[in-house]
């Protein structure tokens, strides 16, 4: 049968540069996928024989949407190299400020870079308020938008205001946009109203991390921004944009996955976007003692009733098929080009063609996320998250094996943002506990010509997008070797000499593309994700594949 | 730098003053070797006649100006880059030399009591005492021996004059018989005064240092005063030794002599391509103008001859002569007279071309003949009659600034001057040359009863600013005229602004932000927001390159975002890969289009470094698999703006940071580009993009930029000098570690390493998220992320030790 080779890059409303080729058969149905990480910085190798302090500042500028994901990650890891165990109010702080960006990341990740996948801004021109606004009680007994009429003029009007920017040029009027015209409308109003809210909860962030992207107030052994602290106005002002976030996923978010949920039921149910069914969860937050927001866990397959616990000895990383040499000490770029006609070379299974590295966990490629984090937690039996599920597969009539597909990706974003805002309150509620007792504490004193010289830590978090970690060794007072591996690595993960593929490529196969001048459906699967490019590109290790031997301490 | 001018006259002036308004910092000297500070030559007949004193026909001087007075230059030592007086030596970074001209007497006068040349002030001393009792003899006919004899003519003390002419013509000899004749009557008219042509000096007797008999070919003539007007010469003598001379200081265009650092400027030079020439105002601050260019390296302005006016007023008459250094004799002449208004216009045409004219009592508009030499349009002699006279700005008064009647009624009813000291804020009418201060002191006389009393004074800077958002208005019109393309209009950006619930309330209050970040007056309001209705008209491509995206992101997060994200990612963002729709193919598409069928117009916004190591190809985009580089080239080609955003467009930033390991480069660097716009910062402010992008709508030309490329409004104030915790540092309470309590309440934080000192932007004032808070009111302090080379040098926590030399 004669295949077809599809490009599509640049592909957009992702962070970064990413490029994605797929083979499809005479009927447009995906045989193989291959997914590229386009952009190579370095900023591992920039790291080296720096101060180990000055590594935050440094790494945090790996990704500016994942913006203090690796800030963080790189501060923990060098804490954790010289064992300092930082005060609880930093770690509350910490939290704060990743909690703040994990509900605005996912609110603009569902609107602003994944909804055009689902909704066509021209059909919504065509809805009912009326109709629209009993839609809308189908999801939510008290939607955010009510007032359907004047939404829909304001629709009206914004599509009245002639050349649309990013919206021009889209794939509108593809049969694959199921919505119905107040469907759409719906989505599009809370499009709209989703652009305030990230900016108000960015506010958030910066009142804690001085500002964001790339905050600054993260320092090896606590955080800086005391003063703001023990400013009653400024924990107000988290506390108030939180509740008013909390509106907005309650009765916008959440409603809106479960609508995309009931009306791509075919979809679900035909396990489109669904990928190899490994998945990885490091855990985190603890919010009371003993208690965490995520459980660590690994699922295999699917199988959600054999459970292991996270081993970070299992963690590998190959760069068979990665643009590095394969058996060089040294982090040695071994950049292969691209074919002629400019398509990425990979006829062969040795043909090296992404710079994103290939993470193994017990040599399996492994999917990470907020679907992974849900699907660990809920199969635990954490009770925090349970309510949250249940109601969301009881709205949706799903089970839990369905959200391992592109639209239920969402739905577990949805679901983990609803649980998140939920529990920030508990957490501003143990500071203002600690600072009622007079502990004021942000930092833990130590003298930094008294550490160790020769050391190693590592830093394992769950951030917005997935597993994030950092390892760091360091040699006479600076950094010897730095290693990141970003959850877009785990999930865009090339294939090895082993063949496995990705989550990304592995969610790709079987996907029938109806028109392959506009692969809309490969776009859908792939955001689901929330690739995020920046991230995913590191040098592996140099000291070799295994990372088994930095010190772990699971969750 | 230090720059020394020797010469005490409206060169030296004119090139101190205007070498301190284009670089105040300079240090600038003049050397003169009178004792009076530089006065005006033109109205020395003023201190003949003692309606005036030396200080009332003064240059007005730079205050900073250091001016040495009684310095007569006898030695320069070119290599150690010094000049010598009598008693002092000064040293010198440049030296100009604009030392004017001498006098030339037909015979050595200086020991002579009743003789005297006409140059200085000292001159006019000698004149007024000698002239007492004496028939005055003067020899020659230029412009300022006319005035001096239409000054003594008008003395009752004197009461006899001689004029002696070597030729048979007054003034120049291309003048009609007709206007020698009404020129002559002029001054004869009174019988003080008899003209002699065709005469000159034969003999003299001299006894005991006086001339007691003055024979010429016509007459003898005993108990006089002598007095040559008979030429000039280039001040020069004493130098020839320093620098190649011809008959003046030779120099380049730029006025450089062959001495790199030495310039000559004014009567005393001549540029070697074009020979000597004298006798102007207008040639002399030309001249001026291409040495300060030149010195400062500024755009450069090459020296050629100009048109020149030269307006006399004498008795009754008043001549205007307009010259274009395209005359040449044998040329055809169009007199137009008329004997009623005892009036005569001279038309001198070489080939149908106008050339010069010299008008007397003349009506014609003087700016209108300037333009018709200047077009070098054939002639018609009939639309020279018809358009003849004065335009609505009435009659010129000042012909170096070229300022009307019309023009200074305006400046005094607009603004409610009274006297002519006032008028220096608005104009410099009467100040260059300095020949029409009178007439322009009248003018402003005469038309104080214009003057509303009820009407509020307005500044300089309100007219100047006035001035400026006409013409920001004029630019915005012109942008929406030119960009039919997308066809947004206003109403639909309101339509636009009200589907996301943003109130008028909302916009104004954005507006005067943005209004006040780029340091406009609150009267720029209007054009600010027209302006900003007006982005959509622009194309702008925003590429990211070798980046983290988080400038973008700032972006979306700016401080009013809903106003942002319309305006730039809904409206007028053409191509943004993190926000649009298009992928692929699609996406690919909107930005051929745009490169191909907007040349020269869309704006290019580039975020991220430029990988050049491995020919470019650890970055690849698109379809094509194009290199980082390729496709900033592409794309930056044709854009009319290129602006690089963040820290790693401004020079790589932490991709280009110690090893730089992709051979990361700026835009600037990597398009070979001086031009590129910086707007440095880890993310920079979004509200310093707006700002760029309004002011090149608004003004066309890119705002004030520093050394970085970066615009001064946003980059000039040092985080240091307007930071919050500045009150702390002055009294010495300083942060010592991490949460002490000196960071509970908010001390300094240079001892934790706040590079606040070193760099240089407006975040303390701004501050990030909508001004929730930024670095150092966080606690953390600054790191210098505007600065160049800062992850290698600043991004950590500990106190900047200077690198030593």
């Amino acid at each position: 049968m004669s295949t077809k080779k599809i490009v599509i890059d640049p592909i957009t409303r992702i962070e970064g540069h990413l490029r994605a080729e797929v083979i499809v058969d005479a009927h447009g149905v995906v045989q193989e996928a291959f997914v590229s990480g386009q952009l190579f910085r370095g900023i591992e190798i920039i790291l080296k024989n720096r101060d180990p302090r000055d590594a935050g500042l440094l790494a945090g500028r790996i990704c500016g949407v994942c913006t203090n994901s690796h800030f963080r990650g790189a501060i923990s890891c060098v804490e954790d190299a010289y064992s300092l165990e930082i005060p609880k109010n930093a770690e509350i702080i910490r939290d704060l400020i990743a909690m703040a960006l994990f509900i605005q990341d996912h609110v603009v990740h569902f609107y602003h870079l994944h909804s055009l996948d689902f909704v066509d801004v021209t059909s919504a021109l065509l809805a009912s308020a009326k109709l629209t606004a009993q839609e809308a009680q189908k999801y939510h007994n008290n939607p955010y938008s009510s007032d359907y009429e004047a939404v829909l003029t304001k629709v009206g009007n914004f599509v009245k205001a002639g050349k649309l920017g990013p919206f021009s040029n889209g794939y509108w009027g593809h049969s694959d946009y199921k919505l119905t015209p107040e469907q759409n409308l719906i989505l599009i109003s809370h499009y709209l109203e989703a652009l305030k809210f990230q900016t108000n909860i960015s506010k958030a962030i910066a009142i804690f991390g001085g500002k964001t992207p790339h905050p600054q107030t993260l320092v090896v052994g606590g955080v800086t921004s005391v003063a703001d602290m023990l400013n009653p106005q400024r924990l107000n002002d988290y506390i108030f944009i939180i509740k008013e976030a909390k509106e907005f996923i309650d009765r916008a978010y959440l409603p809106d996955a479960k609508l995309l949920a009931l009306v791509y039921r075919d979809e679900i149910k035909g396990g489109i976007g669904r990928a190899n069914g490994n998945f990885l969860c490091v855990g985190g937050y603890e919010f009371e003692a003993e208690q965490r927001l995520f459980c660590n866990g690994i699922i295999y397959n699917h199988d959600f009733s054999n459970i292991t616990e996270f081993d970070a000895s299992k963690v590998t990383e190959e760069i068979d098929r990665t643009w590095f040499s394969g058996d060089a000490k040294e982090n040695e770029i071994c950049y292969t080009d691209l074919n002629e006609d400019r398509t990425l070379k990979t006829a062969k299974n040795d043909d090296k063609y992404s710079w994103i590295k290939a993470p193994r966990y017990d040599g399996k490629t492994m999917e990470s996320g907020p679907l992974a984090r849900v699907l660990v937690s809920y199969s635990k039996g954490n009770k925090l998250i349970k309510s949250f599920v249940d109601e969301f597969l009881h709205d949706t009539d799903l089970e839990l094996l369905d959200l391992s597909s592109t639209v239920g990706r969402n739905g577990a974003r949805a679901i983990e943002s609803a649980y998140i805002c939920e529990y920030i309150f508990k957490l501003v509620s143990r500071l203002i506990q600690n600072i009622k007792y007079y502990d004021t504490d942000t930092w833990v004193k130590y003298d930094f010509e008294k550490l160790q010289k020769e050391t190693k830590g590592r830093s394992f978090l769950e951030v917005p997008r997935g597993v994030l970690s950092h390892f760091v060794s360091i040699k006479d007072a600076k950094i010897e070797n730095y290693s990141v591996i970003a959850p877009t690595t785990w999930n865009a993960t090339p294939k090895n000499f082993d063949g496995l593929r990705g989550a990304y490529e592995e969610a790709l196969i079987g996907l029938k593309i109806k028109d392959t001048s506009k692969p809309l459906e490969v776009l859908k699967v792939l955001h689901s994700f929330d690739p995020c490019l920046a991230c995913a590109v590191h040098v592996i290790d140099a000291d070799g594949k295994e990372l088994s031997h930095y010190k772990i301490k699971t969750f | 730098m230090r720059v020394v001018i020797i010469g005490g006259g409206i060169a030296a002036v004119y090139l101190a003053n205007n070498l301190k308004k284009q670089n105040y910092g300079l240090d600038v000297t003049i050397l003169s070797d009178e004792k009076h500070p530089p006065y005006d030559r033109i109205h020395l007949c003023n201190l003949v006649d003692n309606t005036q004193n030396i200080d009332d026909i003064s240059l007005p001087l730079d205050p900073t100006v250091r001016l040495e007075l009684n310095q007569k230059i006898n030695k320069i030592d070119k290599e150690s880059k010094r000049v010598f007086s009598d008693n002092a030596m000064f040293s010198y970074d440049k030296l100009i030399i604009a030392t004017g001209s001498l006098p030339i007497s037909l015979f050595d006068i200086s020991h002579i009591k009743n003789a005297a040349v006409f140059r200085s002030a000292d001159d006019c001393d000698i004149i007024k005492v000698g002239l007492k009792g004496r028939e005055i003899v003067i020899v020659g006919s230029g412009p300022i021996g006319l005035e001096l004899l239409e000054t003594l003519n008008e003395m009752p003390r004197v009461e006899k004059i001689t004029l002696l002419l070597r030729g048979s013509h007054l003034y120049s000899k291309d003048l009609s018989i007709d206007s020698i004749k009404t020129i002559e009557e002029c001054y004869t008219k009174k019988g003080k005064i008899r003209i002699s042509y065709e005469d000159e000096i034969v003999d003299y007797v001299v006894h005991e240092g006086e001339i007691t008999l003055l024979k010429t070919k016509k007459f003898q003539i005993e108990n006089l005063f002598l007095v040559f007007g008979t030429g000039i010469k280039p001040n020069i003598e004493n130098l020839r030794d320093i620098v190649p001379c011809n008959k003046g200081i030779l120099t380049n265009l730029f006025m450089q002599t062959q001495d790199k650092n030495i310039y000559a400027v004014g009567e005393c030079a001549e540029v070697a391509e074009i020979a000597f020439v004298a006798g102007h105002v207008k040639e002399c601050t030309l001249q001026a103008d291409c040495a300060i260019s030149h010195i400062l390296g500024k755009e450069l302005l090459a020296f050629k001859l100009e048109v020149t006016i030269d307006m006399l007023k004498v008795g009754e008459f008043d001549l205007v002569e307009v010259n274009s250094p395209k005359f040449k004799t044998g040329y055809e002449k169009v007199l137009i007279t008329s004997k009623a208004d005892n009036r005569i216009d001279e038309y001198f045409i070489n080939h149908d071309k106008l050339t010069r004219f010299i008008g007397i009592n003349s009506n014609v508009d003087v700016g209108y003949i300037e333009t018709l030499i200047n077009s070098g349009d054939t002639l018609d002699i009939n639309y020279l009659y018809q358009n003849r006279l004065i335009g609505e700005r009435g009659r010129l008064i000042c012909s170096c600034e070229h300022v009307y009647h019309q023009d200074l009624v305006d400046i005094v009813t607009q603004t409610g001057i009274a006297s002519f000291s006032e008028l220096a804020n608005f104009s410099q009418a009467g100040r260059v040359c300095g020949r029409c201060k009178v007439m322009v002191s009248n003018v402003i006389q005469d038309s104080q009863h214009l003057i509303d009393p009820n009407m509020p004074r307005k500044t300089p800077e309100d007219i100047k600013r006035e001035k400026e958002i006409a013409q920001a208005q004029k630019r915005i019109d012109k942008f929406n005229a030119l960009h039919p393309r997308n066809n947004l209009t206003t109403d639909n950006l309101e339509f636009a602004l009200e589907s996301l619930d943003i109130g008028k309330h909302e916009v104004n209050s954005w507006i005067s932000m943005v209004t006040a970040n780029m340091q406009l007056h609150p009267n720029f309001e209007e054009v600010v927001e027209q302006g900003v209705k007006t982005l959509n008209k622009v194309p702008i491509i925003w590429l990211e390159l070798s980046d983290c995206s988080g400038n973008s992101e700032a972006f979306i997060k700016s401080t009013n975002p809903a106003i942002e994200d319309l305006i730039f990612d809904y409206i007028s963002l053409d191509y943004h890969e993190l926000l649009m729709s298009a992928s692929g193919d699609q996406s690919e598409t909107i930005l051929e289009d745009i490169i191909k069928n907007q040349k020269g117009e869309y704006i290019l916004i580039v975020e991220g470094a430029v990988p050049l190591a491995m020919d470019g190809k650890y970055l690849r985009i698109g379809p094509k698999g194009e290199t980082g580089i390729e496709l900033l080239k592409k794309c930056a080609k044709d854009a009319k703006l290129v602006i690089a955003v963040g820290s790693c467009a401004f020079d790589g930033g932490v991709v280009a940071a110690s090893p730089n390991p992709t051979g990361a480069v700026g835009v600037g660097t990597a398009l070979e580009r001086t031009d590129v716009i910086n707007i440095s910062g880890c993310p920079t402010n979004p509200m310093n993009i707006v700002g760029t992008l309004l002011s090149y709508i608004m003004f066309e030309e890119l705002p004030p930029l520093d050394k970085f490329n970066r615009p001064l409004w946003a980059y000039e104030g040092r985080v240091h000098d307007n930071c919050e915790r500045r009150g702390h540092y002055e009294l010495g309470e300083f942060v010592q570690e991490w949460g002490d309590s000196g960071a509970k309440k908010g001390y300094c934080l240079f001892e934790m390493g706040c590079k606040g000192p070193y760099a240089n932007v407006n975040c303390p004032t701004m501050k990030f998220n909508s001004g929730t808070s930024w670095p150092v009111q966080a606690g953390h302090g600054c790191m210098g992320c505007t600065e160049l080379g800062f992850f290698d040098k600043f991004a950590n926590e500990r106190k900047y030790v200077e690198e030593e030399k």
